[in-house]
């Protein structure tokens, strides 16, 4: 039974009788994709592998642009040329998708505009906002100064907002919060001031807080040895930025967090700080920590773990197992069982020569030679990771995961040498970085095939599979590409004016299959031509 | 106004002593100009300890307030951020590094005579090790860095050769010498590039740490 089947079942069971008649059915936020794409991730279990198949290897030679949709914002703070980098959600023939401060509703079928929210904000960084969550008729939204702020879906107006994180301590706020049942997940962000991470859940009706689970324990709790004082324990970082995925069946909410603070200076927070650059499995109805892996203990090089955690079933070295796996950012591929958060894959997928190793439980061991130094230390992996924050996908079909992944070099710096340093406390400097996607076989962390990039950039494109035997992702330089996911053949392309700046994604409404992307400030819709 | 009236408990730098660490103080990060911190410092917090400081005036209190919202900025601004002394290594040994791996293609009294004048240490150290393609490491700092230069091959078995412009899995362009601008669809053509760079790319891969830190040693003399 694959993962699609088993939400599916635990979503129908779940479908309270009141929703019959609301625009989104809850149902579908548990079914593969086909007529709707209800989160961020397409289904609870980010993939990111739609079911669809009238666009293939026969008929793509005649997938040709349908309709775009320009946001036309112009410069935001800081942002000179904003991107879309949410995927949009599309429920009932409607997209809804973001930049900072600003939503959208158009026709899915045409690119027409129904409606526009725009928020003003107070603070709070604009590098991007990952789009809505959809619950019954209402979405919500987080404006980047911590404002969560609900919107009714028929018309986009504001129905309440309620502040999660307050901008003046440096949280921001970007990510697309994540629908579970009643529970309206949100996560923060924020490195600048050292102020500690959270994951909340909220009440879909009112915004009010139903529970808040903190990415550092308290004094006295389990995980508080892996700190040296309460002081490094409250301002230990571990943001919670990017959407989580959920399993129905086993009631678990998957969560990656990020990077410690200071982010570079690691002496003023000896030990491993927990539960900083971890996958952790929450209870999503009291969000009790079930279990944790940590992917990078006592991070020193802004290896945020937010980078999601993938949910499939299959089998692994002959035993069937519900697993979970993630192309981290500090260079590893890591397949967990994800019942118990044991490891059964740790290998790098770029250089990772920041670490000796990995430890008994499958968790790398850092190399304190490779440390962030005044003088420098040399990485063989690119400042800003192996992977970031654009989705991955995984064709059940293959039994790949795919990544647009970065290969590299770097040099880390401490800037701060204090013995309590504050703020990131050094830095990173990429020498020389380039792009390739690579398909990870899940039973052997091996790569299956790799796509190099002949140009210069990095390509920072999420991944679309499909049913349809094609994966869909962009290049640096503003192709759309489709590849035959098994052997990572070209079968065709689309030069766009910016280079697909999000997840790609697939619906099909009266017997057409669209596929959406954003590239720049631009939503571009595709279909068969007739 | 802060080092005479609030380091001896916050730190000279405003991170705490005794007292509490302002940078992480949420009455600072609040405030804007004093409006917050200025009536809060009158008071004082005899409570836990700190005495009330009635008698500074409202621009005093600007003033400190100034010093800690600049003291926020400094640690909250990573693009204010200077890299300490880089120059670590052994000069020697450095320049017996040069002389085995570099000389192929570089020569100290040539293309990189005066090298250490064109870029501060920490620039150098990143240009040795990967030269960006604008900033003329090479050449004795001409503008244009180096670029790939590719071969093309055409069905009829024509070659042109040229600087490339731009090349992705689809699509080549190229400047040939002089200055025509080609463009072909990669799979009517043969290409093959030749990136001068490509010799910093395998150094990467080999230098340790100490490598790193001997060759820039020596790299900073070349004044």
């Amino acid at each position: 039974m694959n993962v699609g089947k088993i939400l599916l079942v635990a979503g129908l069971a779940l479908l309270p009788a009141v929703f019959v008649g609301q625009i989104l059915n809850p149902a579908k936020l548990g079914q593969p994709p086909t007529d709707t794409w209800p989160t961020y991730n397409g289904d609870y279990s980010g993939r990111r592998y739609s079911p669809l198949t009238q666009i293939n290897p026969s008929s793509i030679h005649s997938l040709a642009l349908a309709w775009m949709y320009r946001t036309q914002v112009g410069p935001q703070r800081g942002e000179p040329f904003p991107e879309i980098k949410s995927t949009p959600l599309e429920v009932n023939g409607i997209l809804y998708f973001t930049i900072p401060d600003h939503v959208w509703a158009v026709n899915a079928r045409t690119g027409e505009k129904l409606w526009q929210y725009d928020w003003v904000d107070h603070g709070g960084h604009l590098i991007g906002n990952r789009g809505v969550g959809m619950y019954g008729n209402w979405l919500y939204f987080l404006g980047p100064d911590g404002w969560f702020i609900s919107l009714n879906a028929k018309d986009g107006k504001e129905r309440w907002k309620v502040h999660v994180a307050d901008a003046a301590l440096q949280y921001f706020t970007t990510m697309a919060p994540l629908v579970v049942k009643n529970h309206i997940i949100v996560g923060v962000g924020g490195d600048a001031m050292d102020v500690p991470g959270y994951l909340e859940a909220r009440d879909p009706e009112t915004g009010a807080l139903q529970w808040r689970w903190n990415t550092e324990p308290r004094p006295g709790e389990p995980g508080a040895e892996t700190w040296p004082d309460k002081g490094a324990m409250e301002h230990g970082g571990g943001m919670t930025w990017l959407p989580g995925t959920y399993d129905p069946e086993l009631n678990l909410l998957y969560w990656g967090t990020g990077n410690p603070n200071p982010v570079y200076a690691g002496q003023g927070r000896k030990g491993s700080n927990l539960w900083t650059c971890s996958i952790v499995a929450l209870n999503p109805d009291t969000g009790k920590l079930v279990w944790y892996f940590q992917a990078s203990p006592h991070d020193t090089h802004d290896w945020d773990n937010v980078e999601t955690p993938v949910l499939f079933d299959g089998v692994f070295h002959g035993q069937q197992r519900k697993m979970l796996a993630q192309a981290a950012r500090n260079g590893y591929f890591f397949v967990l069982d994800r019942t118990n958060g044991k490891d059964l894959i740790s290998v790098p997928y770029v250089g990772a020569n920041w670490a000796k190793g990995v430890d008994a439980k499958g968790q790398p061991i850092p190399n304190v030679a490779k440390e962030p130094k005044t003088d420098g230390a040399l990485l063989n992996i690119n400042a800003g990771g192996g992977t970031n924050w654009f989705p991955p996908s995984y064709d059940p079909d293959f039994g790949l995961f795919y990544v647009n992944a970065i290969d590299g070099y770097s040099l880390a710096y401490l800037t701060d040498t204090d013995a309590k340093p504050e703020g990131y406390g050094g830095s990173g400097r990429t020498l020389w970085a380039h792009s390739v996607l690579e398909a990870i076989d899940y039973q052997t962390g091996q790569i299956r095939w790799c796509h190099d990039f002949p140009a210069r950039g990095s390509a920072r494109s999420g991944i679309l599979s499909t049913a349809g035997r094609l994966l869909f992702s962009g290049d640096p330089s503003g192709n759309l590409i489709a590849w035959n996911p098994g052997s990572g053949d070209i079968l065709w392309h689309f030069h766009l004016p910016a280079a697909v700046s999000n997840g790609p994604m697939t619906y099909e409404l009266d017997g057409n299959q669209y596929l959406v992307v954003g590239a720049g400030d631009t939503l571009y819709a595709f279909q068969l031509l007739h | 106004m802060f080092e005479q009236n609030c380091a001896f408990c916050h730190g000279a730098k405003a991170t705490g002593a005794e007292g509490p660490d302002l940078l992480r103080s949420s009455i600072v990060l609040h405030d804007q100009k004093g409006e917050l911190l200025g009536p809060f410092v009158r008071k004082g917090r005899p409570d836990k300890g700190m005495p009330a400081f009635a008698a500074l005036t409202d621009a005093q209190l600007y003033d400190i307030a100034e010093f800690l919202h600049q003291r926020v900025e400094d640690v909250a601004n990573r693009g204010l951020y200077q890299v300490q002394n880089v120059v670590t290594g052994n000069a020697q040994a450095g320049k017996a590094f040069f002389d085995s791996h570099c000389t192929r293609c570089h020569s100290a009294t040539g293309d990189l005579a005066h090298v250490a004048s064109k870029f501060d240490p920490a620039d150098l150290q990143a240009q040795f090790l990967y030269p960006s393609r604008s900033a003329g490491f090479f050449r004795g700092g001409e503008s244009t860095g180096p670029s790939e230069m590719a071969t093309v091959t055409l069905p009829s078995g024509e070659t042109i050769n040229g600087r490339l412009k731009y090349m992705d899995d689809f699509t080549i362009s190229i400047y040939d010498s002089s200055g025509e601008y080609h463009s072909w669809p990669r799979n009517e053509v043969k290409v093959q590039i030749k990136d001068p760079l490509a010799g910093h790319r395998e150094l990467l891969k080999t230098y340790t740490d100490a490598d790193m830190h001997n060759l820039l040693a020596y790299l900073v003399t070349l004044k």
